[in-house]
C-alpha cells in the first residue's frame, strides 16, 4: 500500500461513516405534525365555535411522548454504531422537554400574555443548535424561524398567535422532518 | 521505503477500521464488517491486534439475546492516527 493509497483508503473509511449519519425524520415528523395540528385546531376552535373542550387538543403532546419513546428505542436498537454528537443532543432536547413540561405548570399557575413568544423563543434553541451542530440547514432555517415567529407574536393578539406557533412548527420541524425522512430513505434504498 | 510509518496501522484493514473509529464514537462488529467488505474471521484477527497495541477497546455485550462487540478507539489509538497521518504527509511531501 503507498502512501497516497493510505491517503486515500482514510478519506474513503470516513466518508463512508459519516454518509451513515442519517437521522430517520420520524421525531421531527411526529412533534411538527402534533403541535402544528394541535395549534391549527385551538386557532379555528378561537375564531369560530370557541369550545373549551377542544382545547383539550393539546393532551395529544403528552400522548406523543409514547411514540416519541418508542421511536427513540427503535432507532437506537437498529444503530450499529454511535456518533459524538449524539449524548450532546441528546441532553439538549431532554432538556428543552423538561423546560416545556415545567412551563405548562408556571403558565398555568400565572397568567402571561406572552406565553406564546416564550414557546417559541424555546423551540428555536434545540432546533438551531440540532441544525448547527448536524450542519442541517433546514433546521438552522427552523431554529431561526422560531424566534422569528416569537417575536411577531408578541405584536399579534390572540388567537393569531396560534398561527405563529402553528407555522414555526412546520418550518422547524415538520418540513426538516420530510427532507430528513426523504434522505433516510433514498440512503436506506441504495443500502440494500 | 515506509520504515517509519506505524507497521499496526499501515495495513488495509486495520487502517481502514481506525479510520472509520475516527469518524464515529464507537461501533458494532458487523457495522465494520460492512464498510469495510471484510470477512468475519480476518477481520476478527486485525481488530485483536489493534486492540493488543492498546488502539482500540473492544466491549463484548448482549443484545436481544445475540452477542455483540463494539469497538471504540483510545486516547492512543488516536495518538497514532495523528501521526500516522502526519507521516504520511510528510512523506508524500518530501517525495513531491
Amino acid at each position: 500500500m503507498t502512501g497516497q493509497e493510505s491517503l486515500e483508503l482514510i478519506a474513503r473509511m470516513i466518508h463512508k461513516a459519516k454518509r451513515d449519519y442519517f437521522d430517520s425524520g420520524l421525531s421531527a415528523l411526529l412533534w411538527g405534525s402534533v403541535i402544528s395540528f394541535c395549534s391549527l385546531v385551538s386557532f379555528i376552535n378561537q375564531l369560530t365555535v370557541r369550545i373549551d373542550a377542544i382545547n383539550a387538543v393539546w393532551v395529544l403532546t403528552f400522548i406523543a411522548v409514547v411514540p416519541q419513546i418508542l421511536i427513540a428505542i427503535r432507532e437506537k436498537r437498529a444503530r450499529k454504531y454511535k456518533t459524538y454528537d449524539e449524548d450532546h443532543m441528546g441532553g439538549i432536547w431532554i432538556s428543552f422537554a423538561i423546560a416545556v413540561f415545567l412551563l405548562n405548570f408556571i403558565f398555568w399557575r400565572y397568567e402571561y400574555k406572552g406565553e406564546a413568544a416564550v414557546y417559541l423563543m424555546l423551540y428555536g434553541v434545540p432546533t438551531f443548535a440540532t441544525g448547527y451542530s448536524r450542519r442541517f440547514r433546514p433546521m438552522l432555517i427552523g431554529g431561526i424561524a422560531c424566534w422569528a415567529f416569537a417575536g411577531l407574536s408578541l405584536f399579534c393578539g390572540y388567537p393569531y398567535t396560534l398561527l405563529c406557533i402553528t407555522a414555526a412548527a412546520l418550518i422547524a420541524w415538520f418540513i426538516p422532518g420530510l427532507i430528513l425522512r426523504s434522505r433516510y430513505l433514498k440512503a436506506k434504498k441504495t443500502h440494500v | 521505503m515506509f520504515k517509519d510509518l506505524n507497521p499496526i496501522l499501515h495495513s488495509q484493514l486495520r487502517l481502514a477500521v481506525i479510520s472509520i473509529l475516527i469518524a464515529v464514537k464507537e461501533a458494532e462488529f458487523t457495522y465494520l464488517r460492512e464498510k469495510t467488505d471484510a470477512t468475519a474471521g480476518n477481520l476478527s484477527v486485525q481488530i485483536n491486534k489493534l486492540k493488543e497495541a492498546g488502539y482500540i477497546d473492544v466491549t463484548k455485550t448482549f443484545k436481544d439475546n445475540y452477542p455483540q462487540t463494539i469497538c471504540k478507539i483510545t486516547p492512543e489509538g488516536i495518538l497514532a492516527f495523528e501521526e500516522y497521518v502526519r507521516d504520511l504527509q510528510s512523506y508524500l511531501n518530501i517525495k513531491k
